[in-house]
């Protein structure tokens, strides 16, 4: 996603709000916007959000985007649930997939209790909680969050927090704003910071990413179930696990996922959240030799079980250039990642009678 | 566009806020409309009707989010998909309304030309009669497309531009729908059933000008 020379006013001859901004977004980022009250932070991610659009310049690529704003008084005759599900089928779910994410979204964030509640009833802590789960529940391509975490209580932070993670690790793009400056610190991969109608770069760069990929790795030993498939789906445009795991057979056809321990956490839900859910065998600590990031964690040959089609896929992503191909020194290099998934569709194949 | 139109709808209904202008229009057709009046004449009163009624379900339908909520679905599709979903639900809903005139008059009105003795051909004048409702209720959705957000900002200057523009449309001779309701009223005199054609090919422009008008500044002001 790319803005060019993006600038907003309002009025025909008001003053500019925001002038020149020149910014590529790739994708799998997380990027963080710091500014001073009426700086002209929430016109900026409107722009991002497409709530809005520039006055002078353009923005291309935005991918399908889902928008929570600061404040969430929904006075609409609806209950939370239901809102949801409308808001999931705008986003293109069908209604029973919308119906059954909105309150796997509300449970997660604890307001499962509040599914029948109308909105209007709700507290304005809860409202927050349907204001999140409404755009996360879509999994969008760009996540654009506007303080989402005032109003939330200790836990929905948390969760917020994870799924923001989940969210950069599936591939997609999350802007924020916080007043907070501890809120995701260390994990943004570029702050800027709003002032005088400029965007400013503060730092770029995830500081401890390195730290991260070279620190304590876990082993999470799982097993599909019979004719289970894994959550990424089959199309070429499935998303990766979180934290990107290296994937090996493991023994009695189960599958080993070696991930930072950093990522854990999300990897662990992202399995057990899938449909069927993974069976969890073990998660181990891995020894130190697991860590080292340039040896061959794949055995090629294990390409072999694939289908035609997934070599297939394999291959576009070998060829096709990806814009966090950029980042490959930080992360794990594109080419393991695919293989990777192609394998992990192995257990699968391999469990069915 | 289907998801949109369900929540919009879904909106207008659950809020209830389409009672007064259906309870209003219920007044005005049976207070205006004599049961055995000839045919022709109450077409053209119930369609006259639905105009101001138009415009009323388009402010409803457009003002019925609060921004924190319109932004949320304005991200995921797009704030001119979602003030059209807007402003096609209203148009809906006036239809309905329109329908539901029409099929009063069918069934209380007398089927003669307003000599009452020469007998209406009931089809094509319900015909006229649906045509004419319709030519109402585009200029309506129109007024109501350019008499509120994104258009017209405040409630102070959107509710008074749209009733004097309701007001003027419905009385003005240049007005199509004017010109509709009207040649009702005179084919009704004349011994003739005349289909509104002329009227309706002047309100289709002018109501999708006016609404991609408002789509289109959906997105450039605030």
């Amino acid at each position: 996603m790319k803005l060019d020379g993006v600038g907003r006013r309002y009025g025909v001859r008001g003053p500019w709000v925001l002038r020149d901004v020149q910014l590529e977004v790739p994708a799998r980022a997380l990027v963080r916007i710091e500014g001073t009250n009426g700086s002209g932070k929430s016109t900026l991610l409107r722009l991002f959000a497409g709530i809005d659009r520039p006055t002078a310049g353009r923005i291309t690529g935005r991918p399908r985007a889902a928008y929570v704003p600061e404040r969430f008084p929904a006075a609409l005759p609806f209950t939370a649930a239901g809102y949801l599900t409308h808001l999931g089928r705008i986003h293109g779910l069908r209604g029973p997939e919308a119906a059954r994410r909105a309150g796997a979204w509300l449970e997660r964030f604890g307001a499962a209790g509040h599914a029948g509640t109308p909105l209007a009833r709700l507290s304005k802590g809860t409202s927050q909680k349907v204001a999140v789960a409404q755009a996360l529940l879509a999994e969008p391509g760009l996540l654009v969050l506007d303080e989402a975490w005032t109003g939330l209580d200790q836990g929905a932070r948390e969760v917020l927090g994870s799924a923001v993670a989940e969210r950069v690790a599936d591939g997609g793009t999350v802007v924020f704003v916080d007043h907070d400056p501890r809120r995701l610190a260390g994990t943004a991969d570029a702050r800027y910071r709003v002032t005088g109608g400029r965007l400013v770069l503060e730092e770029r760069g995830r500081a401890e990413d390195a730290a991260v990929v070279a620190g304590p790795r876990v082993i999470i030993e799982v097993q599909g179930a019979p004719g289970s498939a894994p959550r990424s789906g089959d199309g070429p445009d499935s998303p990766p696990l979180p934290g990107r795991p290296t994937i090996a057979p493991g023994p009695d056809g189960t599958i080993r996922l070696t991930v930072p321990a950093a990522h854990s956490d999300a990897l662990l839900r992202a399995l057990l959240m899938a449909r069927p859910p993974w069976h969890i065998r073990s998660v181990t600590a891995a020894p130190p030799s697991a860590t080292d990031p340039d040896e061959p964690r794949m055995d090629p040959g294990s390409l072999a079980h694939c289908d035609a089609r997934d070599a297939r896929n394999a291959h576009d992503a070998y060829a096709a250039p990806r814009p966090q191909a950029a980042r490959a020194p930080h992360g794990v290099p594109q080419a393991r990642d695919e293989s990777g998934r192609n394998v992990h569709h192995d257990p699968g194949a391999e469990a069915r009678p | 566009m289907i998801a949109l139109l369900r929540y919009q709808a879904a909106l207008l209904i659950g809020s209830h806020r389409w009672l007064p202008p259906v309870i209003l229009y219920a007044a005005f057709l049976a207070v205006g409309i004599q049961t055995g009046g000839p045919m022709l004449d109450s077409y053209g009163f119930a369609a006259a009707g639905t105009l101001p009624m138009a415009v009323w379900l388009a402010r409803i339908c457009v003002t019925s989010e609060p921004p924190a909520a319109r932004n949320c679905a304005a991200a995921a599709a797009g704030p001119g998909r979602v003030h059209l979903a807007s402003l096609l639900t209203a148009a809906l809903g006036a239809l309905l309304l329109a329908l539901g005139g029409t099929a009063f008059v069918a069934l209380t009105s007398d089927p003669h030309f307003s000599d009452h003795r020469v007998a209406v051909p009931v089809l094509p004048a319900t015909a006229a009669g649906l045509l004419t409702a319709l030519a109402c209720v585009l200029l309506g959705i129109a007024i109501g497309a350019l008499c509120n957000w994104p258009v017209l900002r405040s409630p102070g200057s959107a509710i008074p531009a749209g009733l004097l523009a309701a007001l003027l449309l419905s009385v003005l001779g240049a007005s199509p729908a004017n010109a509709a309701v009207t040649g009702m009223v005179s084919g009704s005199a004349h011994g003739t059933v005349s289909m509104p054609w002329l009227p309706l090919a002047g309100t289709v422009p002018i109501a999708v000008a006016a609404v991609a008008a408002a789509c289109v500044l959906s997105s450039r002001r605030n």
